[in-house]
């Protein structure tokens, strides 16, 4: 007796559908890999503590005009994550600066307690590059605080 | 009655948990949209152009000299004369000199020995006084 369909017709037990009701499991588990293993610029070993001043206003500009030049507590100067004498600041800057059209602000990130002689120097080698919009950073200080120092 | 009390209810007793991960994104997306990350701010200044010296008679400026004690001299154009006033001094002493003269440039210098942080207080102090012609000078001398 020959057996229905030549037996190709047995159904397969396995169901054909995509199982979704883990599918957003599966979501948050990207999410957390993702989450962990982003990291993000690198903090100076020094930590900078800002100067404040009262009239600190928000720079009305996109961030990527904005190039930070930071500079720690024992003169040392970094430039995107990277370490720079003083007399290759202007090397450093001015084709960042051309690259930009012009449009870069610099934000000089500079600890409260540096020597003015770097800031003066820093400042030189940026009329150099030919940098004309500078921004000291700060920290905003309020009326408050001011009265009780 | 016995058998009253063991009626069940036909309303399950389980917490719905189909619609988790959407709360889940719903909350995700949400705070997705209103974070906002912090501008950079700061004391603007503009840096003068290269070899762009421009000669300034004398009277017009106020010298504004910071020791590394923190303590400010301030000098008017070529008197001897010495004034002394800590940072936040400044912002008086240059409103009462401005309405006197309103050409006036502010010099300050700086000791090369002196912490960032006075030059910043003096720029504050000029910067809320409403001062706008500032020149950032190495103190010499």
């Amino acid at each position: 007796m020959p057996i229905k369909g030549g037996g190709f017709e047995r159904k397969s037990k396995a169901s054909s559908k995509v199982p979704n009701s883990s599918m957003a499991d599966i979501a948050f588990l990207l999410l957390i890999f993702f989450m962990v293993t982003t990291v993000f610029q690198k903090d100076r070993n020094q930590p900078i503590v800002w100067p404040e001043a009262e009239a600190t206003q928000k720079i009305d500009e996109k961030l990527k005009n904005i190039l930070n030049i930071w500079v720690v507590r024992d003169g040392n100067i970094f430039i995107n994550d990277r370490t720079y004498t003083m007399g290759e600041v202007s090397q450093v800057i001015a084709p960042l600066y051309a690259a930009s059209e012009r449009a870069l602000v610099i934000s000089i990130r500079a600890d409260r307690e540096v020597r003015y002689t770097t800031i003066d120097l820093l400042q030189e080698q940026l009329v150099a590059a030919g940098v004309v919009r500078v921004v000291f950073a700060t920290e905003l200080e309020q009326r408050m605080t001011r009265e009780r120092r | 009655m016995a058998v009253l009390d063991k009626k069940k209810s036909k309303v399950s007793d389980e917490v719905p948990s189909a619609s988790m991960a959407d709360i889940a994104f719903l909350l995700l997306i949400f705070f997705l949209v209103t974070t906002t990350f912090p501008k950079d701010k700061g004391l603007a200044i503009v840096l003068p152009e290269q070899g762009g010296e421009v000669q300034v008679s004398q009277r017009n400026i106020l010298h504004i000299i910071i020791q590394p004690n923190g303590i400010v001299e301030i000098k008017r154009g070529e008197s001897p004369q010495v004034q002394t006033t800590p940072p936040s001094g400044v912002e008086a002493i240059w409103r009462q000199d401005v309405s006197e003269n309103p050409n006036l440039i502010a010099a300050v210098k700086t000791h090369p020995d002196a912490p960032y942080k006075f030059m910043v207080d003096v720029l504050d102090a000029l910067h809320i006084a409403g001062a706008e012609r500032i020149s950032l000078q190495l103190f010499e001398g």
